[in-house]
């Protein structure tokens, strides 16, 4: 790989925080609404009264921020790495969920979050 | 309630999704493919890139995948719940190298699939453990 791959690496880290902020953001809008729908009609009314919300279009906005860091990482480093060390995002979600939004986050996910970890860690040492 | 029946159309639904994924994925570095050479150091440099990446008719099809994606998805989720659908939708985690190899001619080692597994029971782990935790605060 030509270049640094912890550049990389922070660049990835930076995609998958904008693309945690659009779902906290997302998440956050859709929970302000109700959730009772049952036909095609309020799946349209649901969709209106998402797009009048400003946090969904703040959410768009860090969305398109995402691909653009992402389309950046995947000109300069290899497909396979970047998909698999993207997978970093299940941790952010996981931190977030934990100190934003006050989920329960229990024992079983933090084990999987330190095997997604231990995973990156040796991608990242193997594509030095 | 937790619906976890996987009917073999919703298996078949998940299988067709991965593969969507992926292929969006595909996709995106065939996007970014012709902008490997630019530099971004600055707004001007930045603009140049995006302006590569945006008429490149790859980025159209990624997103076209995405979509597709993104509908399916939402008819899985509608069926199965999400703890019973990332583990069996993270078999990408495993397509994305074999499409790297095969159309990108990218090198993955046995130390990248060590990582790759750990990512893949990571990934699983912390899917499932959502309706086991539920489970064990009943």
């Amino acid at each position: 790989m030509k270049t640094n791959v912890l550049f990389i690496i922070s660049l990835i880290v930076l995609a998958a925080s904008f693309d945690t902020i659009n779902q906290l953001l997302l998440k956050n809008s859709i929970n302000s609404l109700s959730s009772n729908i049952n036909s095609i009609k309020k799946v349209i009314v649901f969709i209106g009264k998402l797009l009048l919300i400003p946090q969904v279009w703040i959410g768009f906005f860090f969305c398109c921020l995402s691909l653009a860091v992402w389309l950046f990482v995947l000109s300069k480093a290899d497909l396979n790495f970047a998909f698999c060390a993207d997978s970093m995002h299940y941790i952010f979600i996981a931190l977030a969920s934990r100190f934003i939004l006050k989920e329960k986050v229990g024992l079983w996910r933090w084990v999987g979050t330190a095997s997604i970890i231990v995973g990156i860690i040796l991608l990242t040492i193997s594509n030095r | 309630m937790i619906k976890n029946r996987v009917t073999l159309k919703i298996l078949l639904f998940l299988v067709v999704s991965d593969f969507l994924e992926t292929f969006s994925q595909f996709f995106f570095k065939k996007t970014a493919i012709p902008a490997s050479g630019l530099d971004v150091k600055n707004i001007p440099d930045a603009l140049i890139f995006l302006n590569t990446v945006f008429f490149s008719p790859y980025l159209w099809i990624a997103f076209l995948l995405v979509f597709l994606t993104f509908v399916l998805w939402s008819t899985i989720l509608s069926k199965i719940d999400l703890s019973v659908a990332v583990p069996i939708a993270s078999f990408s985690y495993i397509l994305v190298p074999l499409v790297s190899i095969i159309f990108l001619h990218e090198k993955v080692s046995a130390l990248d699939w060590t990582g790759i597994i750990f990512i893949l029971s990571g990934v699983i782990f912390v899917s499932i453990s959502s309706h086991k935790d539920g489970a064990a605060t009943q």
